[in-house]
């Protein structure tokens, strides 16, 4: 009977002494004197990690003595790395992410006004500014912003004789018909688990919906917004959209228009070179505002990623992230970033830099309509993985009252 | 390592007694801290309350396993699991017996024909989904493609799009990539059979059904135990397979507990109710491993 026990005793201590072992090795990794920081960057394409690679040498050269440490994250991984660094606090001490309204309700990170200086927080766009706050702070740094519009193939629309962009719902359920009577693909709909929550909403603000309503409480299932779902539930049951909706992705959608076999279809900037010219560069297609069910106004989806910066040590790492994050909002630096990587400003210094390229210069003009997701709220992120989850299915065999009651169900849980 | 300290000390007269744990020592401490260490995390994790950003804001009791058990998707999503790991490890181990016999048979080429077998074991699972994927696409998919060809489809059928499809081709995947173990340990098994025994039975005048049921099966038995046993743990935990080719979806229509514990965690935000869905998840697999070692030794 004794061996077993003391067996037992030993492994257990073992266990102890490794887990403390672990504990202690990790917390005390690098940054000592406060000069080092690390930072981790997600990963647009491949230009991004030459891109820091310089930025970082050049900021050493200037900055003597600090040091940064880069760490490049794929969009696939992002968010369970994050969800690690937090748990078993090894936070980095700048992060470029997608939200971060979570970590400014729980502490974790800095203010905007602590960690850049007065200029660059004063040419941040106030449209951004708007979307970085946590209860009327601003926390998050915008990063990037981007757009959404409607792209169409001229080819296809001529062949099936229809004149110019759709401006209502009519009018894209019209053209969607006379594009498939010539044996195409009319809309394009990517409502699968990607980004379901993006095509949604580009159609629901166009018709008065949305996730919120005016006191900031969810309304997801607000009439607006069941109105939207059964447009385009009925565009998918009529046959007007490419077949499986709730299972396809923004790629495969691109992947068909640019062989010009799909007429119509929502993209962004990035578009044009990340999905259209890899597959087809000779397509001839135009952008148009995103159609709304009046005709009246369009507005378009805005998205923004940004820029947060952890507390470490009291504030033992401020002057060094100050350094760094000062140093990449330089006009020069910001808007090499975003021709690099297709995407559109969030500072007015970065601004005009863009408008040169007439196609980006459309998405730069449809920024001041632009609408965005509610990431000032924390539970954002769980509602939209509700909705990526569950929405598609009110095209195919769900209803979508029911749909958006579950997710209305799940917002409401989350607060 | 960081347990000699400790056995040093020890009074001279439990020193011999002791000096076992010398070689048992490094392993003891490897299990402890790769297999024990993680799993006492994942059950504290699992009464945690846990932020969205990953911070821990306290204890919820039984909180997490409460929201767990309430959750409309859990039931079906059980249900799957079952059908997933009954149907991949059955259809898998009646071929492989089927393919175990064969690779042991003595024909020309018979070295090239076992290399192959190992291909879609050394193949990365991921890719071998991906590759399925591609080739289930109901818009350029080589499947659909050779259907219509051959008449058997009138239109393109988007096979990852409906439930049932999906969880017929992801399990024909799974089956595929289980495949080669499993042979490979039946093989083995096949091939430490006597040939004396074989003989003493065609000398009694037994059939070939007869000698398949009563001898050779009976004498598998310790080679199917094991293959069957790592083969439910393997196919249990899959995640590339379901997350590369439909990623549980639509909607959670063809998730099994694994990738739904992974949707916890990062679609719905919750750590701790995903650590309470592994907690689910691995007393499953205990339960499952130890019913099937009961039922294989009452058979006895």
């Amino acid at each position: 009977m004794k061996r077993p026990l003391r067996t037992a005793l030993a492994v257990g201590l073992a266990a102890v002494l490794t887990a403390s072992g672990c504990g202690k090795g990790s917390s005390s990794a690098g940054d000592d004197d406060g000069k080092t920081i690390r930072f981790v960057a997600a990963i647009y394409d491949d230009n991004t990690k030459p891109f820091w690679e310089r930025l970082i040498k050049d900021f050493e050269a200037k900055n003597s003595g600090y040091k940064v440490k880069l760490e490049m994250v794929d969009w696939e991984t992002m968010d369970s790395k994050v969800k690690t660094y937090v748990q078993t606090k090894q936070v980095p001490d700048v992060l470029n992410y997608n939200a971060f309204s979570d970590f400014a309700r729980d502490g974790l990170i800095y203010k905007a006004s602590e960690v850049v200086s007065p200029q660059v927080l004063t040419d941040f766009t106030p449209t951004f500014v708007e979307q970085a706050k946590y209860k009327g702070e601003q926390y998050g740094l915008p990063f990037i912003s981007s757009a959404r519009l409607l792209f169409y193939n001229e080819d296809l629309f001529a062949k099936a004789g229809i004149n110019g962009a759709p401006k209502t719902w009519d009018d894209v359920k019209n053209a969607a018909q006379k594009i498939k009577a010539k044996g195409d693909i009319g809309y394009g709909l990517p409502l699968g688990p990607e980004e379901a929550q993006a095509e949604f909403y580009s159609w629901a603000m166009n018709n008065g919906g949305g996730w919120v309503d005016g006191s900031g409480k969810w309304a997801i299932d607000q009439p607006a917004n069941l109105a939207t779902l059964n447009f385009l539930r009925d565009l998918t049951k009529s046959g007007l959209t490419q077949p499986n909706p709730e299972a396809t992705d923004r790629k495969k959608v691109f992947n068909q228009f640019a062989q010009g076999r799909i007429g119509m279809a929502i993209g962004g900037p990035f578009t044009r070179a990340g999905f259209i010219d890899p597959v087809n560069k000779n397509l001839k297609f135009k952008v148009a505002p995103l159609p709304s069910k009046s005709g009246a106004e369009h507005n378009t989806l805005g998205v923004m990623d940004v820029l947060a910066a952890f507390k470490k040590d009291g504030d033992k790492n401020r002057e060094a992230v100050k350094r760094f994050l000062d140093f990449f909002y330089q006009a020069e630096k910001t808007s090499e970033f975003l021709k690099l990587e297709g995407f559109l400003p969030v500072t007015k210094s970065a601004g005009d830099a863009l408008s040169s390229d007439p196609y980006m210069k459309q998405f730069v003009d449809a920024l001041p309509t632009s609408k965005f997701a509610p990431t000032t709220n924390p539970s954002w992120s769980a509602v939209a993985g509700a909705v990526k989850t569950d929405l598609g299915s009110a095209v195919a065999s769900q209803e979508p009252k029911t749909v958006l009651e579950k997710i209305q169900q799940t917002a409401e849980k989350a607060g | 390592m960081a347990a000699s300290p400790p056995r040093r000390g020890a009074a001279r007269p439990a020193a011999s007694r002791l000096a076992p744990l010398l070689w048992l020592g490094p392993s003891l401490v490897l299990i402890a801290a790769v297999v024990l260490w993680p799993a006492v995390e994942m059950v504290r994790t699992s009464f945690l309350r846990i932020s969205s950003s990953g911070l821990t804001l306290g204890g919820a009791g039984a909180g997490n396993y409460r929201e767990l058990f309430t959750s409309e998707a859990l039931v079906p999503v059980l249900l799957r699991t079952l059908l997933w790991v009954g149907g991949v490890v059955g259809v898998t181990m009646l071929l492989a017996l089927g393919l175990g016999q064969l690779l042991n048979a003595r024909f020309p080429g018979r070295r090239v024909v076992r290399w192959a077998v190992i291909v879609p074991w050394a193949a990365s699972v991921l890719m071998t989904a991906l590759i399925f994927r591609w080739m289930l696409d109901n818009d350029s998919g080589l499947v659909n493609r050779v259907l219509l060809d051959l008449g058997v489809l009138d239109a393109p059928v988007n096979w990852l799009a409906e439930p049932g499809w999906a969880l017929f081709w992801m399990m024909t995947v799974a089956v595929f990539v289980s495949l080669p173990f499993a042979s490979f340990v039946i093989l083995a098994g096949l091939q430490a059979i006597p040939r004396d025994v074989y003989e003493a039975a065609r000398v009694d005048g037994a059939g070939w059904f007869t000698t398949y049921v009563r001898i050779t099966l009976p004498m598998l038995r310790p080679a199917l135990i094991i293959a069957s046993i790592i083969n439910v743990i393997n196919v249990f935990n899959s995640f590339p397979i379901i997350w590369a080719m439909t990623r549980g979806g639509p909607g959670n229509a063809t998730d099994t507990t694994t990738t739904y514990m992974y949707k916890i965690a990062f679609v719905e935000q919750d750590v701790g109710q995903s650590a309470a869905m592994a907690v689910v998840n691995f007393g499953l697999v205990l339960v499952m491993v130890l019913l099937y070692l009961r039922v294989t030794r009452e058979a006895r």
